[in-house]
């Protein structure tokens, strides 16, 4: 389960996957709404929670939060940009039982990182990041890549080796919600890919056994589309700031659907029963040519949110698959960046939005 | 076991879990009796002698078995190897 506990954040990162317009009509779960929706997930079976946002250490109570989610017996992993981490904070959550860190970074050289962040934050990230290793929580180091960064992977690998990560997601750019406004600025070209992969596939190989590299390449680059969440409704709820349950974090841009609330409906109804869960669940309401592809099984014709983005319609076959009838569309879109030059993210700023906050 | 693993009951299912970053690991009743005995005092032979114990099986045949169960517990670093 993702705890999205606010939309509220420090930073404004022009590769959010969170929504472009949200406005908070309904006020974000309250403490006592949140501890009931832990436990629910808890007796439906869920084993991992996730707290994010938003920054979540925007919430006072998230303590709280973590205290719930460990007496439920799940396993919790705080999600942030790490402002907001100081020691009193990081010591009161590992009391609570927190169980891991995840931080993002946005480069591994202050001004650039900064830059992207739309807010000075980096010296404050390497602080925190040393704190969560003095305070022995297993750290996972997370960035976001995009044509800004994606040059500095070797550099990045040394910063969480020096920080003592034990985890490192290099994950390119998904492209929802602000990623996707801005993604004309922020797709790699191929030959930045390619140089990247390689360098993060042999740090993958060199660190094995000492800390896991992960490398999420950008699926317009592919040929068969992700398996997304593992399947709709298949072992992933998100829980947003306002109690809205979702198959998925970016599901809610999909307009065809209507999400069914915590406030309104217990979460084990919603995960079995609702219409919103069900309808891309499993592999039979699949269109063609998924509905007869040796790959239905594996990756459930791709993420419903991105067909939505790219085709106006969420129950068609993700276009980054290249047997879906749309691919012709984005391969276009991929073509027509490869001439951006390796031009610094400081001089391409005026061309991306940065995130902003909910009103 | 590394104090970023947690050994519990699935609430679900009743089978016992390993819970780590990012994943889960379902044991199967050997795997849960080698897991209960990695307490950080034990060593190999001693883990092995009391599972034989337990079991009623000579101890040359469950080495392997357990040495298999622990190379995958360390390839996930649920393991802490102390010396």
């Amino acid at each position: 389960m993702l705890a999205e506990v606010t939309y509220r954040c420090p930073l404004h990162c022009p590769y959010c996957s969170n929504p472009t317009q949200f406005s908070c009509t309904t006020t974000e779960l309250t403490r006592d709404e949140w501890k009931r929706v832990l436990d629910e997930a808890a007796e439906l079976g869920a084993l991992h929670v996730g707290f994010s946002g938003g920054e979540p250490l925007q919430r006072p109570d998230l303590a709280d939060l973590v205290a719930a989610s460990r007496a439920a017996g799940l396993y919790s992993n705080l999600i942030t940009s790490a402002i907001g981490l100081s020691r009193t904070r990081a010591e009161e959550l590992k009391k609570a039982g927190l169980d891991s860190v995840q931080i993002s970074f946005q480069s591994d050289e202050e001004p650039l990182a900064d830059t992207i962040a739309g807010t000075k934050s980096h010296a404050s990230k390497l602080e925190a990041a040393r704190l969560v290793h003095e305070l022995d929580f297993p750290l996972t180091i997370n960035i976001v890549l995009h044509r800004g960064n994606i040059a500095h992977v070797a550099q990045i690998v040394a910063l969480a080796e020096t920080l003592g990560a034990e985890r490192l997601e290099l994950a390119n750019t998904q492209f929802y919600g602000w990623a996707f406004q801005n993604r004309a600025a922020l797709l790699p070209t191929r030959e930045q890919m390619e140089a990247a992969t390689e360098i993060a596939l042999a740090a993958k190989n060199r660190l094995l056994g000492k800390m896991e590299v992960l490398f999420v390449a950008p699926d317009y680059y592919g040929t068969r589309p992700k398996p997304c969440m593992n399947g709709w409704g298949n072992r992933h709820l998100t829980v947003n700031p306002v109690g809205d349950v979702l198959p998925c974090p970016t599901a809610g841009g999909i307009k065809s659907l209507r999400f069914d609330n915590i406030r309104e409906k217990p979460l084990q109804w919603i995960w079995t029963e609702s219409e919103s869960f069900n309808r891309f669940r499993g592999t039979e309401w699949l269109p063609e040519p998924c509905h007869s592809c040796e790959f239905r099984e594996i990756d459930f014709g791709g993420c419903r949110c991105q067909a939505e983005l790219l085709t106006g319609n969420a129950a068609t076959t993700d276009p980054a698959c290249s047997l879906s009838p749309y691919r012709e569309q984005l391969t276009r879109f991929v073509e027509s960046i490869q001439g951006a030059t390796e031009k610094s993210f400081e001089a391409n700023t005026s061309s991306v939005a940065y995130r902003e906050n909910p009103v | 076991m590394s104090s970023r693993a947690r050994l519990q009951k699935d609430k679900v299912t009743g089978k016992p879990i390993l819970l780590y970053p990012e994943g889960i690991l379902i044991l199967n009743p050997t795997a849960h009796a080698i897991a209960t005995h990695c307490t950080g005092e034990a060593t190999f032979e001693e883990i092995v002698t009391k599972l034989a114990a337990q079991y009623g099986a000579s101890t040359e045949d469950l080495r392997t078995d357990v040495s298999t169960c622990l190379d995958r517990f360390r390839a996930l670093n649920l393991l802490e190897v102390l010396t």
